[in-house]
C-alpha cells in the first residue's frame, strides 16, 4: 500500500500540491502564543523494560531476580550510588547531569492489565479498568482550548490516537509529511478542493467543510514546514518522528499539544532482549537529547518539556528466553530545561513482589499526567482532565 | 407502567412519577410524521438511518408505502423478503485441544512443563525444543482466530450490504459497539460470531433478554475477566461496566453498589462456546444493591438496574444519538425513555415510534449524521447497486484506517461516532477510499496472506534466514525493528544452534504458515461499475444532469449551484464534450472521475 501510495502522491504532487500561499505559514506563526509552554508526549509502545532501562544496581535483589539479564554496575551510566542507567541511554544520561531530567518511580494503577490493547487504553483514556470516548490527551485540549483552535493538537502518527481524540479540537494527525495528502489525479484537480465557505444552519456540515479547509491547509502548512526545516543537530540513527515535531515548532505551528511514539509494540522484549533492548533506548534517548538540542538552537528551549511512558513494565525476574513478560509498575520520565532533575516517587520494592511476581505500583500514574497539566502547561485542569485529584510533584517551577 | 412497577422501591417510584408527570402525554415532537407531507427525502432519509441507504429503486418503494408501512416494513419487515443469506463458512480451524486456551504462551509452557501436554499436543520425548510443537499451536491460534475474526468481520459485512432487512444489521452494528468486545483480548474467533448472531438475533427483541444474554455471553465473560470473579476475590471489571457503560451511566451508583454487584456475578463463567455458572464460586451472600437487600444473583441485579429510572434514558440517549441526531433535546429523550421502559423495554414498538416521529425527521435531524466508516463503505456500495462486497480495497483494513475495525472497538466503551471519526487524514483518507473503489489499487496486497502489521517484518525476515538454511536461533534472532539495516547487522555464520525448550520466533512464524493453511482466503473480486449504463438508462444529456443524479443518488444534503456548475464544468472537459449521450462508448473513465471527486467531498459524510 505503501509504494502505490508513494508513487501515486509523487505523480500527483507535481501539479496538485499548489505552492503554498507564502502567507499561510505566517498566518499560522502569528495565531501561535509566543511564550506558552508545549509538551511533547512520547509513548513507547510495547511495554518497556523499566528494571533495565533505569537499574537500581544497588539492590541485590534485582541480580537475584535477573541473574542472566541484569546490567551489572561497571557497565551502567551512573546517576548516583544506587542508580544507573541502561548504556544506551547516553543522551538522557547528559540530561539527567544537565539536571534536566526527572524520574518518576513506580508508576502504574491498581488490577494491572497485562494486556498491551488494554493497558494501553487506560493510559490512553486516563481510566485504568475503565474506559472513555475521549483521550486524556484530547480532553486536555478541550478544558485548555475549548474554542478549539485549528492545529492546536497534533498527533505523528500512521492513525489517530486514543490518547488524542477530542470532542472540540481536529488534532492533526500525520505521518509522512509528503504523504499527507490527498490522492487527486490531474484530471481532478481543478475541482478537488472546491469547499464551501459559508455557514449552512448544519452544524455537521460546517464542521466537515471546516476541516476539510483545513486538512487542505494543515497537510500544506506541514509539508511546508517539513520542506523548510533544516537542522545541524545529529537526532541519531532514528529521529523518531521528533524531527518532525522540531519543524513545527520551527514553523511556528500554534500547536502546544503533540503525542508521538515508539510504534509497532516495539518494547516488547520476550526474548533475548538484552542487545535490542539498548539499541531501543539508544534511539530513544538519542533522538529525544536532539530534540531538545534543536530546541535550544530554536531558542525555544525554555517552552518545551518531553514526557515518555508505556503502557506496563516488565515482569521483575528475567524469563527462559533471555528475555522479560508483561509487567506492571514504571518508570515514567520528563525532560526539558523546565524540569527540576531528580528522582520522584517510590521505587517498588524488589523483595515485595505481588502474587504474579510482579513490581507493586506506588505511583499512580495520573499524577504525573497531573504534574505535566498544571506545574508545566499551567493548565490548571487537572482534576476535570483526570476525573478526579492526583496530587502533582514538584518537578516543574511554580 | 404497570408492568415495571413490581421492581420499584418507593423512592424510585417517586422519581419515575416526576419523570412521568414531565413528559406527561409524551413529547409533542414524538407524534407521528404527517403522512401528507411524507416524500422520497424522507423515505431516504429513513433507509439510510434505519438500515445503510439504497438504489433508487429501494427509496422508490420505500416512498409509495408511506411512512407508516415503510416504518413497518423496515423494523417489522412486513413485506420484506425473507433474508436468505448464507451462514458463516468455517473454515475449520478449531480442535477441541485448544480449550480452554491459556490466557498467555508463558502460561501455556508451564501447563506443559507440569502435565506433559498443552494445547491437545504432548511434549517430544526428546531432542532440542521438545515444547516447540506446542508453542507453534499456540501462535497458530492466535493468528488463526485473528484471520477467522476477520472473514467474520466480511461476513458480517456482507449482510449488511445484501440483507433485505438492513434494520437487523444496523441494529447489530449498534449493540456491538455499544456492548464493545474485542477479539485481540477474547481470543476465540467462535465466540466474537456467537455474540455476533446474539445481535443479529436478538437486537431487536427486548432489552432485559438481550442484556442478560451478553452477561451471559461467553465473548464478553471473556473481554470483562469473568473467569477471575469468584466468591473471596471479586472483580469488578463486569460490575462496573455494566452499569457505567451498558445501562446507567456514571453519577447513579456508588462503588458500593459496584462491589456488591460483582459479588452477584461471581462464577459467572463460560466452558467453551456455553455460559456456565460455578456454582462453587458463587457467592450466594447477601447483598445491598442499590437500596435494595438480598441474596441477589446476576439477573437479580440486572432487574434492579432495569429498574432505575436513569437506565431507560440512557439507553435512549444512546439509541436516539446512533439513529437520529447527536445533540438530542434532552425532554425528548427523557419522554422516549418514559416510552421505552413503560413498553417494557421492547425495542421494535420503540423504533417504530422513533422513526414515525417527527422529531427524527426535523431539520436537525436530516442530513446532520457523520456517517461511521463502516456505514460510510457499505452505503456506498449500497448505492452503487452492487450485488457483492469487494475484496479489494479490504473492507476491515479500510475502515480499521478510518478508525472502525470491526471486532476490534478500541475500549471498552466502543466508538465515540459523531465528530470524532473526522479528522484532516481520515477526511482525506475518506476520498482515497473512494478512488480505490472506482479506479482499484493493483499495489494491494491482502494482509490475510501476508502479515503486513505488526509482526510481518519478523515472520518475513525469519522465513527467509530459514530458507537460507540458517538455524533456528540464528534465524530468529530479533531484526532491529527502527532500522533499515535489519538483517545485515545480524551477519554471524555457522553460529551452533542454541539447546532450549521452545523458541517462540519461530512459533509465531510457524503459527502463521499453520493458519494461512488452514484459514479460507477472502475473495479479493473487485467492485464491478458501470456508471456508464446508469446514465444511459437514466438518459442523462447534459454534464448538469449528471452530476444532478449523482447528488440525487450518493448524497443526504444537496450541493450549492456553484459546486454543481463546477463539477458539470469538469466532468465536460474531462468528456470533451457537452453532449454526455453522444459520448456514450467513452464516457466510463470521466463518470469515475466525477464520481471519486464527489464521494471525496465533505458533504459526502453526511447520512
Amino acid at each position: 500500500m505503501r509504494n502505490r501510495r508513494q508513487f501515486l502522491s509523487q505523480a500527483a504532487a507535481v501539479g496538485a500540491s499548489a505552492i503554498a500561499p507564502l502567507s499561510l505559514l505566517s498566518r499560522a506563526a502569528e495565531a501561535a502564543t509566543p511564550d506558552q509552554p508545549i509538551l511533547v508526549v512520547f509513548e513507547l509502545s510495547g511495554g518497556n523494560d523499566g528494571l533495565n532501562s533505569i537499574v537500581p544496581f544497588g539492590d541485590d535483589t534485582y541480580y537475584q531476580l535477573r541473574p542472566k539479564l541484569g546490567l551489572r554496575q561497571e557497565k551502567l551510566l551512573q546517576l548516583d550510588e544506587h542508580w544507573g542507567m541502561n548504556p544506551g541511554l547516553g543522551g538522557l544520561h547528559r540530561l539527567w547531569n544537565d539536571g534536566q531530567l526527572a524520574i518518576v518511580h513506580g508508576c502504574g494503577y491498581a488490577q494491572p492489565s497485562y494486556s498491551h490493547f488494554t493497558s494501553m487504553a487506560y493510559w490512553h483514556t486516563g481510566s485504568p479498568n475503565s474506559g472513555d470516548a475521549y483521550g486524556w490527551y484530547g480532553r486536555l485540549a478541550d478544558a485548555m482550548a475549548p474554542s478549539a483552535p485549528a492545529n492546536y493538537l497534533v498527533n505523528v502518527d500512521t492513525q489517530q490516537s486514543l490518547a488524542v481524540t477530542s470532542r472540540f479540537h481536529t488534532p492533526v494527525v500525520f505521518d509522512e509529511p509528503e504523504r499527507f495528502q490527498r490522492l487527486v489525479l490531474r484530471s481532478e484537480q481543478g475541482v478537488m478542493n472546491d469547499f464551501e465557505t459559508t455557514e449552512t444552519g448544519n452544524p455537521s456540515r460546517d464542521f466537515l467543510n471546516r476541516v476539510a479547509r483545513s486538512a487542505s491547509e494543515a497537510s500544506l502548512l506541514v509539508r511546508e514546514a517539513w520542506r523548510n526545516y533544516r537542522t545541524p543537530v545529529d537526532y541519531g540513527l532514528v529521529p523518531l518522528q521528533l524531527d518532525k515535531v522540531a519543524a513545527c515548532i520551527n514553523a511556528g505551528l500554534p500547536a502546544r499539544l503533540y503525542y508521538l511514539g515508539f510504534r509497532n509494540n516495539a518494547f516488547d522484549t520476550h526474548v533475548q532482549q538484552a542487545n535490542l533492548h539498548q539499541r531501543l533506548l539508544t534511539y530513544v534517548a538519542d533522538a529525544v537529547h536532539g530534540f531538545l538540542a534543536d530546541m535550544e538552537r530554536l531558542g525555544m528551549a525554555d517552552r518545551v518539556a518531553v514526557m515518555l511512558f508505556s503502557e506496563f513494565g516488565r515482569r521483575a525476574g528475567e524469563n527462559t528466553n533471555l528475555g522479560t513478560d508483561h509487567g506492571t509498575a514504571n518508570v515514567m520520565l520528563l525532560a526539558g530545561k523546565g524540569v527540576r532533575g531528580g528522582h520522584y516517587g517510590q521505587p517498588p520494592d524488589l523483595t515485595a513482589l505481588d502474587e504474579t511476581d510482579n513490581l507493586s505500583f506506588t505511583t499512580d500514574f495520573r499524577r504525573v499526567y497531573a504534574t505535566a497539566i498544571d506545574g508545566w502547561l499551567k493548565a490548571d485542569c487537572a482534576d476535570q482532565v483526570l476525573k478526579g485529584h492526583f496530587e502533582t510533584f514538584p518537578i516543574f517551577a511554580a | 407502567m404497570r408492568r415495571t412497577s413490581r421492581y420499584l422501591t418507593p423512592g424510585l417510584c417517586l422519581l419515575l412519577v416526576s419523570l412521568a408527570a414531565s413528559a406527561d402525554a409524551t413529547h409533542p415532537h414524538l407524534a407521528p410524521i404527517d403522512a401528507a407531507q411524507w416524500d422520497r427525502a424522507h423515505a431516504a432519509h429513513l433507509l439510510e438511518r434505519a438500515g445503510f441507504g439504497g438504489t433508487p429503486a429501494e427509496i422508490d418503494r420505500l416512498t409509495a408505502l408511506g411512512p407508516q408501512g415503510a416504518v413497518r416494513y423496515l423494523v417489522y419487515f412486513e413485506g420484506a423478503p425473507a433474508a436468505d443469506l448464507a451462514p458463516f463458512e468455517h473454515s475449520g480451524i478449531f480442535d477441541p485441544g485448544l480449550d480452554p486456551f491459556p490466557p498467555s504462551r508463558p502460561a501455556t509452557t508451564k501447563l506443559a512443563e507440569e502435565t506433559g501436554e498443552a494445547l491437545g499436543i504432548k511434549v517430544k520425548a526428546g531432542g532440542n525444543r521438545p515444547m516447540q510443537p506446542i508453542v507453534n499451536k499456540f501462535f497458530y491460534w492466535l493468528r488463526a482466530s485473528m484471520l477467522e475474526t476477520d472473514r467474520v468481520s466480511q461476513w458480517w459485512a456482507e449482510r449488511m450490504l445484501l440483507s433485505p432487512r438492513p434494520l437487523e444489521q444496523k441494529m447489530a452494528l449498534f449493540w456491538h459497539g455499544h456492548f464493545a468486545t474485542n477479539e485481540e483480548k477474547v481470543r476465540d474467533y467462535r465466540k466474537m460470531l456467537q455474540q455476533l448472531q446474539l445481535f443479529q438475533a436478538s437486537g431487536l427483541g427486548d432489552f432485559r433478554t438481550l442484556l442478560i444474554a451478553v452477561a451471559q455471553d461467553p465473548a464478553m465473560l471473556a473481554y470483562l475477566d469473568a473467569g477471575v470473579n469468584v466468591k473471596g476475590s471479586p472483580n469488578e471489571n463486569f460490575a462496573r461496566e455494566i452499569m457505567e457503560l451498558f445501562t446507567m451511566g456514571v453519577g447513579n451508583y456508588s462503588e458500593h453498589d459496584i462491589r456488591e454487584a460483582a459479588r452477584a456475578f461471581t462464577g459467572w463463567n463460560f466452558v467453551g462456546t456455553d455460559f456456565h455458572v460455578n456454582q462453587d464460586e458463587h457467592d450466594d451472600g447477601e447483598k445491598t444493591f442499590l437500596g435494595s437487600t438480598g441474596r441477589f444473583d446476576g439477573v437479580d441485579i440486572i432487574d434492579r438496574i432495569l429498574a432505575h429510572p436513569a437506565t431507560p434514558e440512557f439507553l435512549t440517549r444512546k439509541i436516539y444519538r446512533f439513529f437520529a441526531e447527536d445533540n438530542p433535546d434532552p425532554e425528548l429523550v427523557a419522554a422516549l425513555g418514559v416510552e421505552l421502559k413503560a413498553g417494557g423495554y421492547q425495542l421494535r414498538p420503540f423504533l417504530e415510534t422513533l422513526f414515525l416521529s417527527q422529531a427524527f425527521y426535523a431539520d436537525s435531524a436530516m442530513g446532520t449524521r457523520i456517517k461511521s466508516p463502516v456505514e460510510l463503505v457499505i452505503s456506498t456500495y449500497r448505492k452503487l447497486g452492487l450485488d457483492n462486497l469487494p475484496g479489494a480495497p479490504d473492507f476491515n483494513l479500510v475502515t480499521g484506517a478510518l478508525g472502525q475495525r470491526l471486532m476490534h472497538p478500541p475500549t471498552v466503551a466502543g466508538w465515540s461516532y459523531g465528530r470524532s471519526w473526522i479528522t484532516p487524514s481520515q477526511l482525506i483518507e475518506r476520498g482515497n477510499f473512494a478512488l480505490n473503489v472506482v479506479f482499484p489499487d493493483i499495489e494491494f496486497i491482502p494482509e490475510d496472506r501476508y502479515p503486513v502489521y505488526p509482526t510481518g517484518d519478523e515472520i518475513r525476515s525469519v522465513h527467509r534466514r530459514l530458507r537460507a538454511g540458517h538455524d533456528m536461533a540464528y534465524a530468529t534472532r530479533p531484526v532491529d525493528a527502527a532500522s533499515d539495516m535489519g538483517e545485515s547487522m545480524m551477519a554471524m555464520s555457522n553460529q551452533v544452534d542454541r539447546e532450549e525448550a521452545f523458541n517462540t520466533r519461530y512459533g509465531s512464524y510457524r503459527g502463521w504458515q499453520m493458519a494461512i493453511e488452514r484459514v479460507k482466503p477472502i475473495e479479493r473480486d473487485l467492485a464491478r461499475l458501470d456508471l456508464s449504463h446508469m446514465v444511459l438508462t437514466q438518459e442523462l444529456a447534459t454534464p448538469r444532469a449528471v452530476v444532478d443524479y449523482f447528488i440525487t443518488r450518493f448524497f443526504s444534503v444537496p450541493l450549492p449551484d456553484d459546486v454543481r456548475d463546477a463539477l458539470a464544468g469538469s466532468f465536460e472537459e474531462n468528456l470533451g464534450t457537452a453532449d454526455v449521450l453522444a459520448s456514450g462508448t467513452n464516457m466510463e473513465e470521466p463518470l469515475r472521475v466525477l464520481l471519486h471527486v464527489m464521494l471525496s467531498r465533505p458533504e459526502y459524510q453526511l447520512g
